[in-house]
């Protein structure tokens, strides 16, 4: 009984700490944002504010409700995707291949938001297609993400078999497939799309990661400028790279969760150096046990204080 | 977000079984179904948005007639500076500049949003300063949120769902596979009317131009991260108490998210979807090494979360039979 008390102790002060530890991380994140962001946007609220003076100034007939009212308008027209210049040559949001590009952000989660359903039934039926959607995605972009994994797997086997050094060799793949793997999903993308829609390479690579890190803001959104023409392969190669990419990012966001744990169960092996029980438990978690043998290691943990 | 996290809970129920026939249909079920939603939804949106483009054009029209000292030319480039101030949360209408994107409070709405994925967008950082540290503030911040999400749900999923389960079963006798549907279907309801209907109500008495559905809407599309961004909450003119809502909203995004969670957690236990799974299982051979292999690697997603399960469980929960989490013939290392 004295060693059950003992591990309940030594576990709740580590949830809380891991709780104390997130709100903390967000607290600091948003003091910085509000640093680094606050003074910018004000004068960006300057500028428009001296903008639109200068205007009205500039046409006198005008005035300041008109100015408004047709800005209101506009603002809420380009909510949805629309652009009040000029040329309405363009065929509009709602076409085919922009909806399919719109539906695998919903079921990926992205939402950018640069265009979202504006009528009832569209609302309605987006809420029951990500209920569908999301979980087969997950499931789909596990599968992928298993299959490059397995893949890595046999390069890495093959190599062990030629050379016959099994470290080094593990060490070389998993090192060669995180280079390949972030040259593939961002330095090429981020080529990609600085060459074709005019952003700059630091652009190019926020949009990159808030993208494949399923942010999503929208402030950026590729194959969306309404005043370019587009290729026809363009868009394939944003779907693929967005499907690949994603897939790719799990399995990376995983490690480094799995290596964030390591750290947390280190740490706690290092707290509870002094109960020798505790440390054969938490050795046992080193590698991947099922479930059965950890019971049976549980079991033999309460034996031996007894004994 | 969502991909890492199930990746961790729901995944492991098909990992067992890696029929390349499964895997094909699954492919093509995931394909057809976003072809079926782009088709539903240019349908859907299609007359809305020509409607809306009409009416914009005869605006536009109408405006240039009344006031006819301005030209077209001038009003195109004063509105395209507007619409990418717009863009970035920066209102040109008069009375809504009075509140600031980015005070604390929003800024830390704006943090919590960024790390657990939903990013409406509203906001987003303009400096480049900014969007660097964005880029590494969330690459160590992600992998953190899902930490922290899966050892939270690990020690609810107990009390949630496995000791009610096996408290009905043992007290009352009912077949497990029994108890645990009803169990998931009242937890299902209860977390919907709690943090969908509940909040949307409040939601849509408090904004003033929500309606109802559009209130659950907003629920939905946040607490399943998509985050869209075309509504957000506490970005009216005048709203009273607006840090008070800002927060009030942020710990409701992170509890609503961790529900969600446990729900899900809790249907993909059921034994009825394992059975499910077992429809779609057509060839039984496999490469049982190759299997090994995979299930070892450290960087397969079962391992992280076993490791989490068995940490969360055998440590203090070892007398309330931790069997229940799966069946043996669910486990590879078994079979």
């Amino acid at each position: 009984m004295g060693l059950k008390e003992m591990l309940s102790l030594v576990r709740v002060p580590s949830i809380l700490l891991l709780g104390l530890l997130y709100v903390v991380y967000v607290l600091i994140g948003g003091v910085i944002f509000w640093e680094l962001e606050g003074e910018l946007g004000q004068k960006d609220i300057g500028l428009l504010l001296s903008n639109k003076k200068k205007l009205l100034l500039k046409y006198t007939c005008l005035d300041q409700d008109g100015l408004e009212a047709v800005a209101q308008v506009v603002q809420d027209a380009s909510k949805v995707g629309l652009s009040l210049k000029g040329n309405y040559t363009s065929d509009g949001f709602w076409k085919f291949t922009s909806s399919a590009v719109f539906a695998a952000t919903v079921v990926t989660t992205i939402g950018y938001g640069n265009i979202s359903p504006t009528s009832t039934a569209g609302r309605i039926f987006c809420i029951f297609f990500a209920l569908f959607g999301i979980p087969l995605n997950l499931v789909v972009l596990n599968r992928v993400g298993k299959y490059m994994l397995a893949i890595e797997r046999k390069i890495s086997d093959f190599l062990e078999g030629k050379t016959g050094r099994r470290k080094c060799t593990r060490f070389f793949v998993h090192l060669v497939s995180y280079m390949s793997g972030t040259l593939l999903f961002f330095v090429v993308p981020m080529i990609v799309f600085q060459q074709h829609e005019g952003w700059t390479f630091s652009q190019a690579i926020y949009y990159c990661f808030i993208t494949l890190s399923t942010i999503g803001f929208g402030d950026y959104v590729a194959d969306s400028n309404p005043d370019k023409v587009y290729p026809e392969w363009y868009s394939v190669l944003m779907a693929s790279w967005i499907f690949f990419g994603l897939a790719w990012l799990a399995l990376v966001i995983n490690h480094s969760m799995d290596i964030l744990e390591r750290l947390n169960n280190h740490f706690k092996q290092w707290w509870t150096r002094e109960t020798p029980e505790e440390e054969s438990g938490s050795v046992e978690e080193e590698n991947p046990e099922t479930l059965e043998t950890q019971v049976e290691e549980e079991d033999k943990i309460k034996k031996t204080p007894i004994t | 977000m969502l991909q890492s996290l199930a990746s961790n809970s729901c995944v492991r129920l098909i990992q067992s079984h890696k029929s390349t026939w499964y895997f094909a249909s699954l492919v093509l079920g995931y394909v057809l179904y976003l072809i079926f939603g782009a088709v539903v939804f240019s349908s859907v949106e299609l007359p809305y948005e020509d409607q809306l483009r009409q009416e914009l054009r005869a605006i536009k029209k109408q405006f240039l007639q009344e006031n006819e000292c301005l030209s077209e030319e001038r009003l195109e480039r004063f509105l395209k500076k507007a619409l990418e101030a717009s863009n970035y949360g920066v209102s040109i209408l008069n009375n809504a500049s009075a509140n600031w994107n980015w005070d604390f409070t929003s800024a830390l709405f704006f943090a919590s949003t960024v790390l657990s994925t939903t990013g409406y967008g509203h906001t987003a950082p303009l400096s480049d300063g900014g969007k660097a540290f964005c880029i590494i503030y969330s690459v160590i911040g992600i992998p953190f949120t899902l930490l922290f999400l899966t050892a939270v749900v690990q020690r609810i999923m107990v009390y949630s769902t496995r000791r009610p389960i096996m408290y009905f079963h043992q007290q009352w006798g009912i077949s497990k596979p029994l108890v645990a549907i009803v169990h998931a279907t009242l937890l299902a309801m209860l977390a919907v009317s709690c943090f969908f209907l509940i909040p949307a109500a409040i939601f849509s008495a408090l904004e003033e131009n929500w309606n109802f559905l559009e209130s659950f809407y907003f629920c939905f599309i946040s607490l399943s991260t998509i985050g869209l961004g075309d509504y957000v909450p506490g970005e009216a003119v005048n709203q009273r108490f607006r840090e008070l809502y800002k927060v009030a909203i942020t710990v409701y995004l992170i509890l609503g998210l961790i529900v969600m969670l446990v729900v899900l957690e809790t249907f993909c236990e059921l034994q009825q979807l394992k059975q499910l799974r077992k429809m779609f299982y057509l060839k039984k051979e496999k490469p049982q090494d190759r299997l090994a292999i995979l299930e070892h690697d450290h960087l397969s997603f079962t391992t992280v979360s076993k490791r989490a399960a068995s940490q969360g469980e055998d440590k203090t929960q070892s007398f309330i039979g931790v069997p229940t989490l799966m069946s043996p013939n669910d486990d590879p290392m078994i079979q």
